[in-house]
């Protein structure tokens, strides 16, 4: 059953390669792989693990599993695929490499998410970033060879030290499986997690590892922008928590100050960034890069006190809240292009007069991803600052993580500074030359953005929908 | 009765609204008007009922519950009537008002978000519950405010009210996240204030301001009160509802929340050291400056919304002072007469075509009888006429000052004169001496529709502190509502004398302004300053970092690493990847070679 | 006449390999250096059957495992002859010609 949740997209997307007619193939293969996500997670004991033993000795085995972080993950990967096949405009004549890769690109992110099996964890991976590099490279927007070649070194490069470090934290057991991963001897713990924080992180888009991905978003054709920051950005931080917590949290706690420096420099450093930028892609590229650095800050307090049973759930939801609010940002933003022909900030102004149902949907999910309650990131980002505190003594003086908490929290001003700016040129104001004749959605458009959004919504009035899956 | 039908009622209405009804405006209309009136009937019938509403779970993990809870006491049940009877009359203003709106459906949508939004603060149990509701007041204040997006002075009060917000939020959310720490909880119910006498007073201090901080954003005190004037950007109505008589006064509502919860009567104050006195202090100075800012201005609705800052000052200073109950008590009264005054602005700008202007008004009072003299009323409580509403409310806070501290009630004196001079300036100018313009030549007398709610609202103006046990207050709090002779009384009368006599020798039948004072017309300069701030140390240091991100770290650390792997990679391939076949194969042979030696020779 | 050893074998077939690596280094027409190549595998079975016959199993006969592998790599050798020079045989076409010097496209 499990197996099938990879199979499907990727059988899809040979199928299209193969000559099936692509857009309603990928659509097929979505839907039925959210059929059978919500069978798999309706009725966890039906679909058993899946295992196939590939080699002895070191124990490496094809196994998949859902455990309740994956239930989530996989969760958000099945409603982000959907959306992404039907956003975005395929260019005449390309549908092939475009759905083809979009399942893909879906196929790997969902086994690496239902991996049991760090060398398989890994290999789905980087499966789906081969075609994620060919779509920017080849169909993307802009200067794509450069945001492409950006992208590739930044993550191979990444790879390579997640690599070295998932190799010498599986070392001394001689076994990939999730299940058999320990805490390894405390004289290696600093190594590894130093590693482990510099391979994931630049897969997270860590500061100061982060400027591959707002030009990599910008250029991207949307569904893979969508995908890509949406989904497999979740890789890193996933891994940090399911191995980097287990192997090495000693070294994770030697760490902490610079977790949270470079955290920091995601919020405030790369949120200045973010409202100097003058495209709306750029902007929300550049916005996504920031929002890690509240997810970083739930992998701290993690850090800083295994036993806080507050900055686990916090980081997973708000990692799947915020995989589904730029996915809706960058399937958005595309229409935008569309309508009014231009992303440049300066150069639009009073869509909201056009086209009502874009502005409101791109208001709702601009207001979601500055942590607007009612809406998903506000449950996540308020449960990640709680984390934040759930250490602190009163009457004792402040530790990292605390004084963190509090400085990241200004990055809130921030991230509501650029997205109103940007909300307020686009759509408000008088009309303008871009916009005088921009037309809006129509109904085939809404359905990515209606899904997205009532996601956001649903989880953001009722939170326990999604943690629920946490006790699996 | 169910209690939370007092949440489900509005925000069933704006869903409606928004889903279905949108091409629809009068049945939009009258349905938001209809959902208001039911939710008013049931707080009414609330009223005196000991009721208890179990809490919904929200978030529920191991270390954290946080829920969605009713707190029913007599704060808020009495607070929910100010609420919802407000925004009754004035959703039926605005359907007059509103009537040829081109986007009337959406405003009454976002009418009844906020009436959601409204009801959740007052009744929440927690602070997290507050915050979340605190938050979507500032959206349907966003949303009302720059109802008329397409003007860029709309869509800028909207934006810049909703940042000034957050600004204080960030502060407030600091405060929850310390006080969970301090106290394990966020609920009210539940909070210890003995805790507090654990702790250092420097800590509890710190954690009372943060906490204020939040009050001083949505109440639209110093330092962050600059979006208040602008937010009238907003049709009239609402900045009557949400900018004059509710929303802003959530954060007095907080602050008086706060200290019921951890117990800080006079008594127990030092245990939050000095915070007090900062936050009355931010009062008194937030209603100096206001006051002395709207003797200069000429549009009406500007007057107004710097006399809501400076109310709005007397009630935090009352907070400050540990007198929440004279702070609650002032914000009932005033949430009648100042929804009065606005929406008697909004008629006579209605009347005029849009004019607000006071300068091209003029002779109103002929014109306008109802309206000129609600407005009238409405004048008369703000400024303390005795026997009025305002006049109780206000004593109450001079007492409070008198008692605690001798400057900040010469102070609050001060204001009390400079309130009657402006609001006075403001009606000999629109509704005496001569018409100064053609719209205001001809205005008529509204409908019915718009009088009703004036004429409901000045009977409240003088009636509202008798309806006693509808005042907000805690349990067994009754105000003075006596006239004796004192020090305070005559110190307040003394003010109005002053004022009033002011006004009539300046500005009885004048057509200009005879009084130019720069420095009070242009707000004490704030604006400008914040821009500057801006300027340097958000967009400046926006564009430097920028400059760094892209040339720093991203071309030459980062930039230089990569940049400097695919210089050696282009070494390989000058020199070994030749091309020749040839060169391949010789390569391929001395590879092999090498392995050969090392396996075979060298491995012994 | 003494039968000649093991050594004798595979100094022959050393020297036929280190000509065919030679040949495949030095030339440059690309029929040559195919000619070459056959000498390389032509030196690989030689040493295959050499090995074969002097490893002489518990049951007196050679180990037969190596000359096995010889056919293999006769049957190989034809079939790669076949596609290779069908590949010479359309660079030509392509290029006119089948110097080594000319086919330069594979630099990096």
């Amino acid at each position: 059953m499990l197996l099938a949740l990879i199979l499907i997209p990727f059988l899809a997307a040979i199928g299209i390669l193969g000559g099936l007619p692509a857009r309603l193939t990928a659509v097929i293969a979505s839907l039925a792989n959210i059929l059978v996500a919500t069978y798999a997670l309706a009725c966890p004991a039906c679909c058993d693990g899946f295992s196939l033993q590939v080699l002895a000795d070191p124990k490496i085995n094809l196994s998949l599993g859902i455990t309740g972080i994956s239930a989530i993950m996989l969760i958000l990967s099945v409603i982000v695929t959907l959306a992404a096949v039907y956003s975005g405009k395929c260019p005449e004549g390309r549908e092939k490499l475009w759905f083809s890769s979009t399942l893909f690109i879906a196929a790997g992110a969902i086994g690496a998410f239902l991996s049991t099996d760090v060398f398989f964890f890994y290999a789905f991976h980087e499966l789906a970033l081969i075609p994620t590099f060919l779509m920017i490279g080849i169909l993307g927007r802009g200067d794509r060879k450069e945001a492409a070649w950006k992208i590739t070194i930044y993550l191979a490069f990444g790879s390579i030290i997640l690599l070295a470090g998932l190799l010498m934290a599986t070392m001394h057991t001689g076994s990939f499986a999730f299940s058999d991963l320990a805490a390894i001897p405390a004289s290696e713990q600093n190594t590894v997690a130093l590693l482990l924080i510099i391979g994931f992180g630049t897969l997270v888009s860590l500061f100061p590892l982060h400027s591959w991905a707002a030009p990599a978003y910008a250029s991207a054709p949307t569904p893979v922008a969508m995908l890509h920051a949406g989904v497999m950005k979740k890789f890193g931080l996933y891994g940090l928590l399911v191995i980097g917590m287990k192997v090495a949290p000693e070294g994770m706690l030697y760490w902490l100050p610079w977790i949270c420096v470079l955290l920091l420099g995601n919020i405030i450093w790369v949120g200045l960034v973010t409202i100097n930028q003058k495209r709306l892609d750029l902007m929300l590229g550049n916005s996504s890069v920031m929002h890690m650095g509240y997810i970083f800050l739930a992998i701290a307090a993690l850090a800083a006190n295994p036993a806080n049973s507050i900055a686990e759930p916090a980081a997973i939801l708000l990692m799947f809240a915020h995989g589904i609010s730029i996915a809706l940002l960058f399937s958005l933003t595309s229409l935008v292009e569309q309508k009014a022909g231009t992303l440049e900030i300066s150069q639009l102004g009073g869509l909201a007069k056009k086209a009502p149902a874009l502005a409101f949907l791109f208001g709702l999910a601009g207001m979601a991803s500055i942590g607007l309650p009612g809406l998903a990131n506000f449950a996540g980002e308020v449960m990640v600052f709680f984390a934040g505190f759930a250490d602190w003594t009163p009457g004792e003086s402040m530790g990292w993580v605390q004084i963190t908490t509090i400085i990241a929290l200004w990055g809130v001003v921030i991230s509501a500074v650029y997205m109103l700016r940007a909300f307020r040129n686009t759509f408000q104001g008088p009309l303008v030359k871009a916009t005088e004749n921009a037309a809006d959605i129509h109904y085939c458009e809404k359905i990515p953005a209606y899904i997205l959004a009532a996601t956001l919504l649903v989880v953001g009035i009722y939170p326990k929908i999604i943690l629920q899956f946490l006790s699996l | 009765m169910n209690p939370w039908l007092l949440l489900i009622i509005p925000i069933a209405s704006a869903v409606i609204i928004q889903l279905g009804l949108k091409r629809n405006a009068t049945a939009s209309a009258l349905l938001s008007t209809l959902s208001v009136a039911s939710t008013f009937l049931i707080s009414y019938l609330l009223l005196g009922k000991e009721l208890s509403a179990a809490p919904i779970e929200w978030i529920n993990i191991a270390g954290l519950q946080l829920d969605i809870g009713l707190q029913l006491d007599s704060l808020s049940k009495g607070m929910m009537i100010v609420v919802t009877a407000i925004g009754m009359l004035v959703h039926v203003f605005s359907l007059g008002y509103m009537k040829d709106d081109e986007a009337k459906a959406r405003y009454f949508g976002c009418l009844s978000l906020f009436m959601f939004s409204m009801t959740g603060i007052v009744l929440a149990s927690n602070f997290v519950m507050m915050f979340i509701f605190w938050e979507l007041v500032g959206l349907s204040s966003y949303l009302l405010i720059g109802h008329w997006y397409h003007k860029n002075s709309a869509a800028d009060a909207a934006k810049k009210a909703f940042l000034t917000n957050r600004i204080g939020d960030f502060g407030f959310m600091i405060g929850i996240l310390m006080l969970w720490g301090i106290m394990g909880t966020v609920v009210f119910a539940d909070m210890d204030g003995s805790k507090l006498s654990l702790l250092c007073t420097c800590l509890t201090g710190t954690v009372v301001l943060l906490i204020f901080c939040g009050a001083v954003g949505k109440s639209a005190q110093l330092p962050l009160h600059v979006w208040l004037p602008d937010a009238m950007e907003g049709p009239t109505p609402v900045s009557a509802l949400i900018h004059a008589a509710t929303m802003v006064a959530a954060g007095v509502y907080m602050m008086a929340r706060l200290f019921l919860s951890l117990g800080i009567t006079p008594d127990t104050a030092e245990l939050i050291g000095s915070a007090p006195q900062v936050i009355a202090w931010v009062g008194a100075i937030t209603s100096l400056l206001a006051a002395l800012m709207a003797t200069q201005q000429n549009d009406i609705k500007k007057i107004l919304a710097y006399s809501t800052l400076s109310q709005l000052g007397y009630m935090v200073m009352a907070v400050g002072l540990v007198d929440a109950n004279a702070g609650m008590f002032h914000l009932y009264t005033h949430a009648w007469f100042k929804a009065l005054l606005f929406l008697g602005s909004g008629a006579v700008i209605y009347a005029c075509h849009h004019e607000q202007d006071i300068w091209k008004m003029g002779g109103l009072f002929g014109k306008m009888k109802i309206t000129a003299i609600t407005f009238i009323i409405g004048t008369m409580a703000l400024t303390a006429v005795p026997g009025t509403s305002g006049f109780f409310s206000k004593e109450g806070i001079l007492h409070a000052a008198h008692e605690n501290n001798q400057a900040l009630f010469y102070i609050a004196v001060i204001v009390a004169a400079l309130t009657t001079f402006y609001m006075f300036r403001l009606i000999f100018v629109a509704f005496f001496g001569k018409a100064k313009n053609e719209h205001a030549e001809h205005a008529k007398e509204v409908a019915p529709v718009m009088w009703i709610p004036l004429a409901l609202l000045a009977i409240m103006a003088f009636a509202s502190p008798f309806l006693g046990k509808l005042i907000p207050a805690t349990e067994g709090y009754h105000p003075h509502l006596g006239f004796e002779i004192n020090v305070v009384t005559i110190a307040s009368l003394l003010a109005f004398a002053v004022g009033f006599i002011a006004a009539l020798i300046l500005y009885k039948g004048k057509t200009s302004d005879p009084v130019n004072i720069p420095l009070f017309r242009n707000k004490f300069y704030f604006d400008e300053l914040y821009a500057w701030i801006i300027k340097i140390f958000q967009d400046a240091l926006a564009a430097i970092v920028h400059f760094f991100d892209a040339f720093i770290i991203n071309a030459m650390i980062i930039g230089g690493l990569s940049r400097s792997a695919v210089g050696i990679g282009n070494i390989f391939r000058r020199y070994a990847q030749s091309g020749s076949i040839s060169g391949y194969a010789f390569l391929m042979a001395v590879g092999a070679l090498l392995v050969i030696f090392f396996t075979v020779f060298a491995s012994k | 006449m003494p039968t000649p050893s093991i050594n004798e074998y595979l100094i022959i077939s050393g020297l036929l390999f280190a000509i065919g690596l030679g040949g495949v280094i030095i030339r440059r027409n690309i029929i040559v250096i195919f000619m070459c190549l056959e000498l390389m595998l032509a030196a690989a079975s030689l040493t295959l059957v050499a090995f074969s016959r002097f490893n002489v199993t518990d049951k007196g006969l050679p180990d037969y495992d190596g000359q096995m592998l010889v056919f293999f790599i006769i049957t190989v050798a034809a079939a790669e002859v076949a596609v290779g020079l069908a590949i010479i045989v359309s660079l030509y076409r392509a290029r006119q010609s089948i110097h080594t010097d000319e086919l330069t496209s594979l630099r990096g």
